[in-house]
């Protein structure tokens, strides 16, 4: 760990809040980024990228500093998002707005600036399916799906964040693209 | 010819396979699996595409602001020490040689008295509990470092609980707006200021204080809610009394208590 960091925890612990920007400046973006590519949501990913700062800034007192902040902060945020949308998902009337929300919005970006009115519309089927598809996943495999296939991270690191054998998480990323791929199956020919 | 299964071909995709190089000799002879194949590629693409949205400066600014709102002060875990460094266990015997000697000493000298006897043992048995009782309540694990509810016993009541809920999505909502608080949330925090006061009520006559105080809090900001002027500033005031008290951190660990408890 950089000497800057272990720096701020040091004046953290000994009471200094204000040091602990130091390390929300340098892992904020990580965990942010994780905690989106997890609940789908920038709202939900700004929520669930505080309460992982806060927790992590909680327990600084028993952090080991032979391992990095970095690590230790986004695997946190992985398990905070994960539970952020089992949470989410058991209030249907909150998630469900939130989807046709996005979608509404155009945050996804599969439509061709140049796109026709009939590719479009088709795009928006895309993207509205998408979105479904996503919904559709449990917790667990939308973690484990989009922690594997978006941002790379290993099926190690991953399992270890969410506390089940490598094998489960594994499981976890088939079962979703699976699932995925079923949910596309309406407007896959038309996407060839 | 033997096939491959969806999910050797998925870990094929993702990189994942064992089989890696006879999966690819199949799929360049077998057409049915190599269909399958690329519809799984395909599914890999199309959720690959999605952006994350940029994090500005004003951003984290207004990231910081709000997580430093919820920071207690920390204090530094205290280091273990020794019980008694080595050249103390000679004197420490000897010392409790000397204790050992004296209560013999006295014991010989006292005139044994039952009924007085059995009064202090239970008088010594009841400080006794009440020292093991407050021990316990002091060690209890609690979530939070020096902030929060001091409970975390969950509440029985499930409407409690989604009341909790819903004012803790409330919260995070007026948190993140800016401006003046438009007409839904107004009329949500109309709604959940009746009910919060009943909650509250039932709290107290079932004894849990502490769910009563942060249920007291979240009137009082329910209220500034329910009738906050029309202007920016008065919502900006809001937001920040509810992160200074850490109202929204409160809520947050009463309703864990909640899940914790459900899920035991």
């Amino acid at each position: 760990m950089e000497k800057a960091e272990k720096e701020a925890i040091r004046r953290v612990i000994a009471g200094d809040r204000d040091a602990y920007r130091v390390l929300m400046d340098r892992h904020y973006a990580a965990v942010f980024r994780i905690s989106f590519r997890i609940t789908g949501n920038e709202a939900d990913a700004e929520e669930a990228a505080q309460e992982s700062f806060l927790r992590a800034y909680n327990k600084l007192p028993e952090f080991r500093q032979d391992a990095a902040f970095g690590t230790w902060v986004t695997r946190i945020a992985m398990n905070t998002a994960m539970n952020l949308v089992e949470r989410r998902n058991r209030d249907l009337s909150v998630y469900a707005p939130r989807v046709s929300d996005e979608v509404g919005e155009g945050t996804v970006q599969v439509a061709s600036h140049r796109a026709g009115p009939e590719r479009a519309l088709l795009d928006m089927e895309t993207a509205t399916l998408r979105h479904a598809a996503m919904a559709s996943l449990t917790p667990m495999e939308r973690t484990a799906f989009t922690l594997r296939h978006m941002e790379e991270v290993g099926m190690a690191e991953i399992a270890e964040a969410l506390g089940v054998p490598v094998n489960s998480a594994k499981q976890a990323v088939f079962r979703a693209v699976a699932k995925l791929r079923r949910a596309l199956e309406p407007v896959a020919g038309g996407m060839r | 010819m033997k096939h491959y299964s969806e999910e050797d071909l998925i870990a094929y995709q993702m990189g994942e396979s064992s089989e890696a190089r006879s999966i690819g000799e199949h799929l360049e002879q077998c057409a049915e699996c190599a269909t399958l194949a690329e519809s799984v590629a395909q599914t890999l693409r199309v959720f690959s595409a999605e952006p994350v949205p940029m994090r500005t400066p004003v951003d984290m600014d207004l990231s910081w602001q709000r997580l430093r709102g919820n920071l207690a002060v920390l204090e530094a875990a205290p280091k273990k020490k020794r019980w008694l460094s080595l050249w103390m266990w000679p004197a420490a015997g000897a010392f409790a040689a000397a204790v050992i000697m004296v209560a013999v000493g006295l014991r010989m000298h006292h005139v044994p008295n039952t009924g007085g006897a059995q009064e202090t043992a239970t008088q010594r048995a009841s400080v006794t509990d009440a020292l093991k009782s407050l021990v316990g309540r002091h060690q209890q694990a609690h979530p939070i470092n020096g902030h929060g509810p001091l409970t975390d016993v969950p509440s029985d009541d499930p409407q409690i609980s989604a009341h909790l809920d819903s004012a803790e999505r409330l919260l995070t909502t007026v948190n993140h707006e800016e401006g003046p608080l438009d007409e839904a949330t107004r009329a949500q925090a109309h709604d959940l200021l009746l009910k919060n006061a009943v909650y509250t009520q039932t709290a107290r006559d079932r004894g849990d204080l502490a769910e009563a105080v942060v249920l007291d809090n979240l009137g009082r900001v329910l209220i500034g809610l329910d009738h906050a002027p029309e202007t920016p500033k008065s919502t900006w005031q809001l937001r920040l009394e509810m992160n200074t008290d850490g109202l929204l951190l409160d809520l947050r660990v009463l309703r864990q208590n909640d899940e914790h408890g459900s899920s035991r």
